[in-house]
């Protein structure tokens, strides 16, 4: 087995369940010739930098995970025979070594420590906007009061035109 | 003989070989944007002064980028 990365792009408007059937159908794939998927990131929907098919946005699929190189071969063919499939793109990791089953392993609980890691930064930092959000919340207080203090002289205006034009 | 005018240089030194935390991949355009101009086109190495084999490692990152439409082939990226 080696260990591989592909990404693929969907159509976007084909709803979060075709998007989840297609994923499980790709998986099933992999699985059903013996390999194992490590990780499947779903970046959502991303804006394309040039059209594809007459789309201007994608859904954005990375999946990692280890498999011999047949299953590849019908991977790619089912992507280019599905027209929800806009783009695919497949790579060796590792410089194409042979992964094994304790190779899966080590590299889940690689992506497992980095998302970890990742999703402590995002706590540390929303416990930050907290702390500013407290603090700006008086200013914003101000702001609004003097938002309907001007939207008021905007009506006196009106009215003046108004009788201006009469 | 007049003496020769001694033009110097600021030595180049490749980015990812100073900064090693730095990994090229497809995947992360935020680095990859840095490597092409405004209009999309991979900058030689004698500008940056990015070391062969890293510029190598560029030019596939950015090749795959825009098969996947993260980047351009041309024009501007518009983030």
């Amino acid at each position: 087995m080696r260990h591989y990365e592909t990404t693929y792009i969907l159509r976007p408007n084909l709803g979060e369940e075709k998007f989840t059937e297609i994923i499980e159908r790709t998986n099933a794939i992999v699985e059903g010739d013996n390999g194992s998927v490590i990780d499947i990131d779903r970046w959502g929907i991303k804006k394309l930098a040039y059209e594809i098919k007459k789309e201007t946005q994608g859904y954005y699929i990375c999946m990692n995970y280890a498999a011999p190189g047949s299953t590849i071969q019908e991977m790619e063919r089912i992507f280019r025979i599905d027209d929800n499939v806009l783009r695919y793109l497949t790579i060796k990791l590792n410089k194409g070594k042979e992964i094994d089953q304790t190779g899966v392993e080590q590299e889940k609980e690689r992506i497992a420590a980095i998302a970890a890691a990742i999703a402590a930064e995002a706590e540390e930092l929303a416990q930050q906007d907290e702390d500013v959000e407290g603090k700006s919340e008086e200013t914003d207080k101000t702001a609004a009061s003097e938002e309907s203090d001007s939207s008021e002289q905007e009506q006196v205006e009106q009215v003046k035109q108004d009788d201006s034009a009469e | 003989m007049a003496p020769r005018k001694k033009v110097f240089y600021r030595r180049k030194v490749c980015r990812f070989c100073a900064d090693k935390e730095v990994v090229i991949d497809y995947k992360d355009v935020k680095v990859l944007k840095g490597f092409v101009t405004e209009r999309g086109k991979i900058i030689p190495k004698r500008i940056y002064g990015t070391c062969a084999a890293h510029q190598r490692q560029v030019t596939e990152a950015i090749k795959r980028a825009r098969h996947l439409a993260l980047m351009p082939y041309t024009g501007s990226i518009q983030y």
